[in-house]
């Protein structure tokens, strides 16, 4: 949807500034050459000085650092490191090469601040156009001081965003692009700087993994398969048994409602990792619960709680229950305690058990309310990085997975495949199908959630 | 009125870019060398040692060396993760010598070439050379494997043969330890079997742990997985139980602190057992290891950084690592010293290198599908035959 | 009657069992950790649950030998961190999700979208953009730079607040309008007064992240040991050549980190809850 009315947006924008240069006058084509050039003609010289800036800016950036990427854009770099024997010093003299990963970071910042540019050049040749039309009907044209203003109450979005958007822009939509971008290069072990160069290879890491390698393409599947079962049970367990736990605690006849919460959230003081290299120290096969099981004998051989594929599974889920359940304990502990009373009075005097009251209010009720932490709950759990990664490693190793262990997810694997095997193509394509399903799960679910639709009742 | 936002967001950008571009310019105040030295944790106040030395050595000129933390499993990861912001002068173990290469990151030594190589061990040396190419400085010949084992637990006898060791240990409820799910401890095995694993000429791992040989060495493994005796862990579990409920276990020098303050006057160390391969008892053969001493290619005071490498290396200085931290000597004479042939740990693991293989031809690929193996034995996860496991194995390192 | 009373307490003494038993499991993870803490003895497994020395020595060491594992400073510079992340991103926050539930602009939804989406970015693999990007900028090993990551990335975390301002009433913002407040005055006089809880919750959610990430600051300050975060120091602590030393040690650092955080979800737990539910309960 909106791309449908992006497309023509930007055809507009273009349309405008072709009408621009067909009908301007000669500073006004001149403009479109040296920006910012009507606004000393017409007086409006701070605007004027802020597009020629601009200009400058962006010329003196190319020549200093991007123009040198951008020209290596295509091929990623050709020249490679050399080496020449010194006889004076007795030692070779290394040549630097291309560093492919700089010219493809660099290269996208580029192109990006070329497109950011060719913004703001249209906008000068529009607001060149737009100057020379208030000219000749002798209107006032709007100043640089006059647009400042407007920050403060019109156009105050743009005052609150342009930070924010910077900073995203510089540390998460340009690395995701490069990200992306990298999914189509052949950097691996045996293509990395300083040494070598990579290059564009089209698609062939998609295929390698959607059945062009079949061990990689099986191992993609299943663990794809453990992620989303991960993510659903991690989530749900959490949720469920935090909120039985909150039930027993707000039990009318139980005392010490907050010592008993304390107990619980005191555990939340705990760094996670910390907790995670405790537990996965715990349950070791030499480890404390192992040592207690035994001496207890409860079992003549270690339980391979990290170890057996089946019970390493159940094992990750527990331990995150262990560390979760306090958190959805908590929440759920304030929303009972903020259901409107009137509520159940209305079921009880229905005739409304308590079972039924739970089931026809509570529950509701609670799903109404966090839905959007279910969201970012879920989609945290897929990319459960800590957990596994400190607890199992992933492990146990399988061999019928590509250097991947039974409980790794995909975001676990991902990292392996940078950390240990720089296969950085490949893992950029688990990247990029890890982001494309959580992107697409929560967009469906938060813009049909509660949240969303009820943005506007307050208004 | 998006076009101001638009405005205000490139010009920042260009001028905060157009600005930084100096900070890439280093500046170099007349005759200061800045140099910087990776070492392991542990090694930190070693190095400090020699490189404080290094300077008194070398008054002519001012040195600005720094030290930082990256220890030798780390190098290749950290080195290329930036090599142009790394150390001119790192510490890494010898299997990661080919990557290092071929990723270029390594300057070729050839200045005191003859010097080098005339001072320390053959096999070093060797694990320092690609094609007649010197590309690093030998500086321990330690990182290999051996056996501990507590001397009243386990007599020198029953030490020689993996049976003998299992038997005693079961006989007193106590366990015997090796890392088997370790490509690294795994692969004994194999090698003991009459397995190769090595670098082919197209630059892939060539590995015949599937043969008959490999499939018996499989089998070997099996059954001590299977044995009540047998434990698995990493270090901290060993460190941890030897003493205590293991008495006997493979493990390297840079436990030796740890096991030797436990075990107290029952602190014994020797090669690594027999063990029943097929009907035949085989000597466990083991990786050799080396540490070495690289310089970084794209270093910009290449002279220095290999004099400074030379100088980590030399027999003094081996010496010293030796006393502060019983690393063994690559050096020949600092090797031949009394003080060395004393130690429990080294003589041992001389022993045992005796039966040592080259790990220098092992990719990284190697590792992950052996610790698979290693794994599915332990858990005893006999779903698919040795054979089908051994398979697969070999087809993942070989990809 | 009788039998009515004689089930409840039943199921109030199950209640009560259950809850204590849970109780255990959920504190003897803390308790261990404690104990391995004051343990006097060396190394990371013991065969035994209760230490057979215990010492102080484990807490006093982390601040006397620090020629290689720098506690105090770490500790620092995971505070100075984490206060002004928590200061950014609060604002950062708030400035966009006021900009997203209060003021109509063109491609707001797009824009929103785009956030949401750009949010769920695993940031593995840009790790090493944002290092080399860092390092052009000139802020390469710094703490600034670890300040920059985590508020960019604590900024996208902005629905749950956007979801507190959509439940606050329009009708005083027109009012105010009416009075002649600009956008920018209503945004500072009128709405962040009304909006403790999400700014508590959201400073709270911030200032805790560097006690957790060890990642992006391995990849950031890569072998400079001065420059890092407690979590990854500790995990440090705990690498193959370092374990045995430092176990119990270790144990006693992450009990020092535990206290502060613990306080301050002890004292601002019912922020927590209002700011994560969305303002759907009050805090």
């Amino acid at each position: 949807m909106n791309k449908s009315r992006r497309a023509p947006k930007v055809l507009r924008y273009a349309a405008e500034v072709v009408t621009a240069f067909a009908k301007g006058d000669a500073v006004t084509r001149l403009s479109f050459l040296v920006m910012g050039l009507w606004g000393f003609a017409r007086r409006t010289f701070a605007r004027g000085a802020v597009y020629l800036f601009t200009q400058i800016a962006y010329i003196a950036y190319m020549i200093v650092f991007g123009g040198k990427y951008l020209v290596k854009f295509t091929t990623l770099g050709t020249q490679t490191q050399g080496k020449v024997f010194d006889e004076e010093l007795g030692i070779y003299i290394y040549t630097q090469g291309d560093n492919s990963v700089e010219i493809l970071l660099f290269g996208t910042l580029t192109v990006i601040i070329t497109i950011l540019f060719f913004i703001v050049w249209a906008s000068n040749c529009r607001a060149a156009y737009k100057s020379q039309l208030a000219q000749k009907r002798g209107e006032h044209i709007v100043t640089l001081k006059e647009q400042i203003a407007s920050l403060d109450s019109k156009n105050y979005h743009i005052t609150l965003l342009s930070i924010p958007t910077l900073l995203v822009t510089t540390f998460t939509l340009l690395p995701l692009i490069f990200m992306v971008l990298m999914a189509f290069t052949n950097f691996d072990k045996a293509h990395q700087p300083p040494g070598n160069l990579f290059t564009w290879v089209g698609f062939d890491n998609f295929t390698s993994i959607l059945g062009g390698n079949d061990k990689i393409s099986y191992t993609f599947v299943r663990l794809l398969g453990w992620t989303v079962l991960w993510a659903i049970l991690s989530t749900f367990t959490n949720y469920i048994f935090g909120m039985i736990l909150a039930l027993m605690i707000n039990k009318k006849s139980i005392k010490f409602k907050k010592g008993w919460r304390m107990v619980f959230i005191s555990t939340i003081a705990i760094p996670q990792f910390v907790t995670l290299m405790l537990m996965s120290q715990l349950l070791h096969a030499q480890g404390g619960i192992n040592i207690l099981i035994q001496q207890l004998g409860l079992a003549d051989s270690p339980i391979g709680f990290l170890t057996d594929p089946l019970l390493a599974k159940i094992t990750v889920v527990i331990v995150n229950m262990w560390i979760g359940i306090p958190y959805s304990m908590l929440i759920i502990t304030g929303i009972l305690s903020n259901i409107p009373e009137d509520m159940y009075e209305a079921a009880r005097i229905d005739g409304a058990g308590p079972v039924r009251v739970f089931f026809k209010i509570t529950l509701p009720y609670m799903l109404f309310v966090t839905t959007p932490y279910l969201i970012t709950q879920f989609v945290g759990n897929i990319n459960n990085f800590n957990i596994i990664y400190l607890l199992t490693g992933g492990g146990p190793l399988t061999l019928e997975y590509y250097q991947a262990g039974k409980t790794d997810l995909l975001v676990t694997w991902l990292y392996k495949q940078t950390v240990n095997e720089q296969n950085y193509n490949l893992a950029a394509v688990i990247g990029i199908a890890v982001f494309i399903i959580t992107a697409v799960a929560s967009i469906i679910v938060y813009n049909r959630s509660a949240a969303a639709t009820k943005e506007e009742q307050f208004g | 009125m998006k076009k101001l936002f638009a405005v205000l967001t490139a010009v920042i950008l260009c001028v905060s870019l157009a600005a930084c571009g100096r900070s890439n310019n280093t500046s170099d105040n007349g005759e200061t060398v800045n140099l910087r030295v990776w070492g392991a944790q542990d090694d930190q106040k070693v190095l400090q040692t020699m490189i404080d030395s290094f300077k008194k050595a070398n008054p002519d000129k001012t040195y600005n060396i720094t030290l930082g933390v990256v220890g030798e499993n780390d190098a290749q990861k950290r080195l290329l993760e930036d090599a142009a912001a790394a150390a001119d002068v790192f510490s890494f173990p010898d299997d990661q010598i080919y990557d290092l290469v071929n990723a270029g990151a390594l300057y070729e030594i050839t200045r005191n070439k003859e010097q080098i190589t005339s001072r320390n061990t053959e096999a070093s040396v060797e694990a320092a050379t690609i094609d007649d190419a010197l590309y690093a400085y030998p500086a321990t010949s330690d990182n290999g494997y051996f056996m501990y084992y507590d001397k009243s637990v386990v007599s020198e006898e029953q030490a020689k043969t993996l049976e003998g060791v299992l038997a005693a240990c079961q006989e007193q409820g106590k366990k015997f330890f090796m890392d088997v799910s370790n490509g690294w401890y795994a692969a004994s095995f194999f090698l003991a079997a009459g397995c190769e694993v090595e670098l082919g000429d197209d630059g892939k791992q060539v590995c015949d742990f599937n043969n008959e040989d490999g499939i018996e060495a499989g089998e070997a493994i099996k059954n001590l997985c299977a044995h009540s005796a047998f434990v698995t862990g990493d270090d901290a579990v060993f460190t941890g139980g030897i003493g205590g409920n293991i008495a006997a276990g493979v493990s390297g020098a840079w436990t030796a602190d740890a096991v030797k303050q436990k075990l107290g006057k029952n602190y014994a160390a020797a090669k690594l057992p027999t063990a029943k391969i097929g009907d035949e008892d085989t000597q466990l053969k083991s990786f050799a290891g080396y540490k070495l001493i690289g310089v970084n290619s794209s270093t910009k005071e290449p002279v220095e950084a290999m004099k400074l490498a030379e100088w980590i290396t030399n027999e003094e200085n081996q010496l010293l690592r030796f006393k502060e931290r019983a690393a063994g000597p690559s050096n020949k004479k600092a090797a031949e010293n009394e003080e060395v042939k004393k130690n429990i740990a080294l003589n041992a693991l001389a022993e045992q290198n005796k039966h040592g293989v080259s790990q220098r031809g092992i990719l990284a690929t190697f590792w992950s599908p052996v610790e698979a193996f290693g794994t599915a034995m332990e858990n005893k996860d006999y779903s698919q035959s040795i054979k089908q496991q051994l398979d697969s194995m070999v087809k993942d390192i070989t990809s | 009657m009788k039998s009515y009373k004689l089930r409840r307490k039943i199921s109030d003494t199950a209640i009560y069992a259950l809850l204590t038993l849970l109780a255990i499991l959920w504190l003897l993870p803390i308790v261990y950790l404690v104990l391995q803490s004051f343990r006097a003895e060396n190394g990371a497994y013991t065969e035994y649950i209760i230490p057979k020395g215990f010492t102080l020595d484990n807490y006093i060491r982390l601040f006397t030998e620090t020629d290689l594992f720098n506690y105090p400073k770490w500790y620092l510079n995971t505070l100075i961190v984490a206060i002004f992340t928590c200061i950014i991103s609060t604002l950062m926050v708030l400035m966009i999700s006021y900009a997203f539930s209060r003021l109509r602009f063109p491609s707001r939804k797009t824009y929103m979208n785009l956030g949401l989406i750009l949010g769920m970015f695993p940031g593995f693999m840009s790790m090493i953009a944002v290092y080399y990007l860092l390092k052009i900028i000139g802020l390469g090993q710094s703490l600034i730079s670890l300040v920059l990551v985590y508020s960019s990335s604590a900024a996208l975390g902005y629905f749950v607040a956007k979801g507190f301002f959509d439940t606050l009433p329009r009708s005083l913002d027109e009012a105010a309008t009416i009075d002649g407040a600009s956008r920018n005055q209503i945004f500072w006089k009128i709405t962040l007064p009304l909006s403790k809880p999400i700014i508590v919750y959201t400073a709270l959610t911030s200032f805790v992240a560097p006690f957790a990430d060890f990642i992006f600051v391995s990849v950031i300050m890569k072998d400079n040991y001065n420059q890092y975060t407690l979590s990854l120091g500790l995990f440090q602590m705990l690498s193959r050549e370092n374990i045995f030393a430092y176990f119990t040690r270790f144990c006693a650092g992450s009990v020092l980190v535990a206290i502060p955080v613990g306080l301050l979800f002890m004292f601002l737990q019912r922020y927590y809850v209002s700011g994560v539910t969305g303002g759907a309960v009050k805090g």
